[in-house]
């Protein structure tokens, strides 16, 4: 029955995760097409030098694609089960209520890190081709909170969506605009790294965030 | 499992609000503090305080008023062009002629915030070739490292030029350098008079300036007090080359290094520390003007060219949170988390708790609301008490987050 529910899940988000995957992808590949022609034209040495000491960002067009993709993951996974109160279906299964939707959790989980992981693979290999370790190193910093943005956002919608009752879905969708900027704060290069621990420990917790909604879902919150 | 994801939704929001709800207030109602202006007038032998609180006033420290054009001409040395345009440039100041060139030579201008010290190690920096013969500075082709060795990269191809690397980290290592680099100080830049390299300070806290002229490596110890540790150094580009950099030492005292003799001279103006506050200089031909501006006092000490106090001057007011606004605001809020500081540029949780404890009232009159909220509701109290807590312990940020993730059904 697992591997049914992990399939209906796949089914779900499948073409989402792919476009998003593709669009990330795609993303990275803009990125670096940018710095061979800045390279070509403004010099290695000076883009080096606008990167170091000018607070250039040349990744900055990554920005908010973690986010995007989770969004659209989250409410192709979940936004189908409000319809008609489908989710109930799920939880009439003789199956622990808060397993399943851990399961789905989880499931959305590892599919944003396996897209998430391809993404930034890309863009480590390719930087490796133009930058030297600091540069990267900064680099990866300065993406990092953008990417745990995208795990916080993924949990948050997936509260917002299943919660019944639309007078907190709304209270949520505050929290979740006030706790989201906490991941996009304007930054210099590497700037973020004191924060990211805790940062990382907000964006985990929030995992089981979905639980609370599906509590109140199957309690009849009206 | 399901009360455990509520207290995590419940930190999450409190944290948001931590955040956001105060960072609206000082939206609302911050006003700017407008600090004084201080200069030392090489006429009057005095401080002249330049305010604008209320419309622009110019003072002497006695309350005495002046004009601004009276102001303008006890302060020479600072409005050059507009006494010589209004003819009242006096012919000398302290029986030595006012010569424009030595005026425009001597004059230096240094400032430095603590958002500017708290920032990410760039890692990499180019260096210039400082006797190239040419009178624009270029950038070079490479960068260089200071970590096991001096190792050098080619931009273009992201190589290491074993050859140059190997060079440098030979001549580094015969005068006593100790790999790595604690910290690299330089100008990176090609918009300078000319290039004087960096000053490293190695594994060791010894002081190096290291430079490339015609190709080849320059390396100097410079001897240092012992004990003596740098925290910042701030290289400088004056006209009147006497020194290579402001040097901010471990124990907040401010040294310069004198240029070609490499003499440490500590300027004698008290503690200073350039990571909590702002530390302008000023040095003209006759005085060096030494200020340490906070956001409620300034401090502002004046040497002579051979660095001896002259005169200092001390003035504060109240900060922002000694005013009305301020008081409100520990009053209403615990206190704050901010992802930013006026003080680094770098990212992370700045908690401040307010002082005294005020607030608690307020948290005291939450948690009162509270229980009527809970009584309204028919909700028994005795499964409410963590809440409760929340509330007294995190206030109005806690309030809002218990209310908007109810604990509806644990009881």
């Amino acid at each position: 029955m697992w591997k049914s529910l992990v399939y209906k899940e796949w089914l779900k988000v499948k073409w989402f995760v792919i476009l998003f995957t593709a669009a990330g992808l795609l993303t990275v590949g803009y990125i670096f097409l940018r710095v061979q022609h800045d390279f070509t034209f403004n010099e290695a040495k000076n883009y080096w030098h606008l990167i170091l000491f000018q607070k250039f960002q040349f990744f900055s067009s990554l920005r908010f694609v973690p986010v995007a993709g989770a969004l659209a993951v989250a409410v192709a996974q979940y936004f189908p089960e409000t319809v008609n109160k489908r989710i109930k279906l799920t939880f009439h299964l003789p199956l622990n209520e808060n397993k399943v939707l851990l399961m789905m959790m989880f499931f959305g989980t590892i599919c944003l890190l396996a897209c998430y992981s391809l993404v930034v693979v890309l863009f480590l290999a390719l930087s490796m081709l133009f930058f030297p370790s600091e540069i990267i190193w900064t680099a990866l910093v300065s993406i990092t909170p953008w990417f745990l943005a995208g795990l916080a956002v993924y949990y948050l919608v997936a509260l917002i969506v299943l919660e019944p009752v639309w007078k907190y879905r709304f209270f949520y969708f505050v929290v979740a605009v006030a706790f989201v900027p906490l991941y996009f704060e304007p930054a210099v290069a590497g700037g973020y790294a004191p924060a990211i621990p805790l940062l990382f420990v907000l964006a985990v917790v929030l995992n089981i965030a979905i639980l609370f909604s599906g509590y109140r879902f199957r309690k009849g919150e009206m | 499992m399901v009360r455990l994801s509520r207290y995590f939704l419940l930190i999450a929001g409190i944290v948001a609000f931590a955040v956001v709800l105060p960072e609206l207030y000082w939206m609302a109602f911050a006003k700017p503090v407008k600090k004084p202006l201080v200069f030392y007038s090489c006429i009057e032998n005095d401080f002249l305080i330049q305010r604008s609180d209320s419309g622009i006033t110019r003072k002497d420290p006695r309350g005495k008023s002046y004009t601004r054009e009276e102001y303008e001409q006890r302060l020479p040395l600072m409005y050059v062009r507009q006494l010589l345009m209004s003819n009242t440039m006096p012919d000398s100041i302290y029986g030595i002629e006012v010569d424009n060139h030595a005026i425009t030579v001597n004059r230096s201008t240094f400032r430095v915030q603590p958002k500017e010290l708290s920032i990410p190690d760039p890692g990499l920096y180019p260096l210039f070739e400082s006797q190239s013969g040419r009178a624009n500075l270029v950038m070079p082709d490479d960068f260089f490292r200071i970590t096991w060795r001096m190792e050098f990269v080619d931009a273009k191809t992201n190589k290491t030029l074993e050859e140059k690397s190997q060079m440098f980290s030979a001549v580094l290592y015969k005068r006593g350098f100790k790999f790595p680099a604690k910290s690299i100080s330089g100008l990176p830049t090609t918009r300078k008079s000319c290039d004087e390299g960096y000053l490293v300070i190695d594994a060791e806290d010894q002081l190096f300036h290291v430079k490339m002229a015609k190709g080849e490596p320059y390396v100097k110890k410079a001897e240092l007090p012992s004990g003596t540790k740098f925290k910042h150094i701030n290289c400088v580009d004056f006209r009147n080359t006497k020194f290579y950099a402001y040097l901010f030492s471990t124990d907040n005292h401010i040294y310069i290094l004198t240029q070609d003799d490499y003499e440490l001279i500590e300027l004698p103006v008290g503690e200073m520390d350039p990571e909590k506050h702002e530390i302008r200089i000023f040095g003209d031909l006759f005085h060096y003007q030494v200020s340490v501006v906070g956001d409620d006092f300034i401090r502002t000490v004046v040497l002579d060219t051979d660095y001896k106090k002259v005169d200092e001057y001390n003035e504060s007011w109240p900060g922002i949170m000694e005013r009305r606004e301020g008081k409100i605001f520990k009053t209403i809020f615990p206190g704050q988390i901010s992802m930013t500081s006026p003080d680094s540029s770098l990212i992370r949780f700045y908690t401040e708790i307010n002082k005294p404890f005020l607030w608690l009232v307020f948290s005291a009159v939450l948690m009162v609301a509270q229980l009527f909220i809970f009584k309204q509701r028919e909700i028994a109290l005795k499964n409410q008490v963590v809440d409760l807590c929340v509330i007294g312990v995190t206030g109005i940020f806690g309030f809002l987050a218990v209310n908007i993730f109810q604990n509806k059904f644990f009881d």
